[in-house]
């Protein structure tokens, strides 16, 4: 099942992001939803698999971009590489956290693209961070921080089930 | 799906680190291999694409000319249509007329239409937001290449930046890392036509004693990359004469509307290219020819 989704995620997420959702877009700014996707997995499962499938969706998404073949694949990979870190060290992580972490990842992304694509001049960095980083690090956050709320709650309802005094945690101890 | 003795994890990691050492000390050949990885991958990708885009146009087609003002649509379409039409009519004899006057221009302006061309839908948008770039639905099987011409009855969309067996990127013209030289209509000045960060096209080291001014249009010059020569690129809007500055520049409004790109052509092989394998041809010994 979950080497299933972690497919779909890898072949699936790439299409939707060329197609539909230009339709969500705010001021031609869309969300990037594989980098909401490495951290969030990075998250919840840990290091080793935020950072694999990152670099794993980063590269197919590199193949659909007119960018370098590598800028996708190290971002992603080290943003799947981080979420995975904050799943170990942040303890009672809420939605807010979720929320700023993602922010950070995603400026931290797009700091390292604004660097590669090299703007010509102050005038359109400036422009760049305004028009592009900034406005993407806010969809990428409220995206990210929504369906991390989804799958904490998701989480907390199986950890209550296995863990809970009537659970099936203790049904099976 | 990640599940390994500790060995196997390690010779990953070390595998993994090797690979993106290699793409920060070794860049043009990391960036073969990795094209060399993506290639049976890219295809299990476009279907889903593919696929997405089809039913994204078919909802959308269902939504604007049933729902939304039936006839209206429809109307505005084929007027949207004509005036494309009557745009590239325009340029072209406007084009033809301005060569004419150094009667060389009408050899030209036929040869411009031997160029070898190549049909290509418009499948998806380019994954990040950082270029401005469409996906195509041709690639390396119906012969496109890299640094090839993509155009629209309009005028000129980009440039090919990347291919896949069945899909190719295109860089538009409004993107700040794509250049084509580009020629004053009335003038005959030449300039580098490059995006800019706000989404326009800006002709740039127009030569200072140019008489170009507002309004006039631009055209491919067809010295360098996948255009011949005459293709409408835009027309320009403002011009920036800066005391003291060797070269003069003009932002320019893209004559294609790249915003609603739906199908494109991508030029395979320009008129100077189809003239040299007409010219290889009168060249071989009649017996070598095919009948």
């Amino acid at each position: 099942m979950k080497r299933l989704l972690y497919l779909t995620l890898v072949f699936g997420l790439v299409p939707i992001q060329t197609t539909v959702l230009s339709h969500v877009s705010v001021g031609g700014i869309r969300p990037d939803l594989c980098l909401v996707a490495a951290i969030l997995v990075g998250f919840f499962t840990g290091v080793r698999e935020g950072f694999l499938l990152g670099l794993a969706m980063g590269f197919v998404q590199d193949l659909f971009s007119a960018g370098v073949l590598w800028l996708n694949l190290v971002t992603k990979g080290s943003v799947g590489f981080l979420g995975g870190v904050a799943g170990r060290y942040v303890a009672n992580a809420t939605t807010l956290t979720a929320l700023a972490g993602i922010l950070g990842l995603s400026l931290m992304s797009g700091t390292v693209f604004l660097l590669t694509v090299g703007p010509a001049g102050f005038r359109d960095a400036s422009f760049a961070v305004r028009a592009v980083l900034l406005p993407q690090a806010m969809w990428d956050a409220a995206l990210g921080a929504g369906l991390y709320w989804l799958l904490a709650k998701r989480v907390r309802r199986q950890r209550a089930i296995l863990e809970g005094p009537t659970g099936l945690g203790s049904l099976i101890r | 799906m990640f599940r390994s003795t500790s060995g196997t994890r390690r010779v990953t990691l070390v595998l993994v680190a090797l690979l993106l050492s290699a793409l920060l000390v070794l860049p043009t050949q990391s960036q073969r291999l990795l094209q060399h990885i993506g290639v049976p991958l890219a295809p299990i990708v476009t279907l889903p694409i593919e696929a997405l885009a089809a039913l994204d146009r078919s909802l959308r087609d269902m939504w604007e000319g049933y729902v939304a003002l039936h006839e209206v649509h429809e109307e505005n379409l084929r007027l949207r249509r004509e005036i494309e039409l009557l745009q590239h009519q325009n340029g072209r004899l406007q084009e033809a007329a301005s060569a004419s006057q150094r009667l060389t221009a009408l050899l030209e302006f036929k040869g411009r239409a031997r160029s070898q061309t190549v049909a290509a839908q418009v499948i998806g948008r380019e994954t990040t937001n950082w270029y401005r770039a469409v996906v195509v639905n041709k690639g390396d099987v119906d012969g496109v290449r890299v640094e090839m011409g993509v155009i629209t009855p309009a005028g000129v969309v980009g440039r090919v930046v990347k291919t896949t067996r069945s899909a190719s990127m295109v860089l538009l013209v409004t993107d700040p890392n794509n250049a084509i030289t580009g020629l004053i209509q009335r003038t005959r000045d030449e300039g580098i036509v490059e995006g800019t960060a706000q989404g326009l096209a800006r002709v740039k080291y127009l030569p200072l004693l140019s008489t170009v001014r507002a309004g006039d249009r631009v055209v491919t010059s067809g010295l360098t990359g996948g255009f011949p020569r005459g293709l409408p690129i835009g027309v320009i809007t403002s011009i920036d004469k800066m005391e003291g500055d060797l070269f003069q520049s003009g932002d320019i409004v893209p004559d294609a509307d790249l915003t609603r790109l739906e199908e494109v052509v991508i030029i395979t092989a320009p008129r100077e290219e189809a003239d040299s394998d007409a010219a290889s041809l009168q060249t071989q010994p009649p017996q070598q020819r095919k009948p």
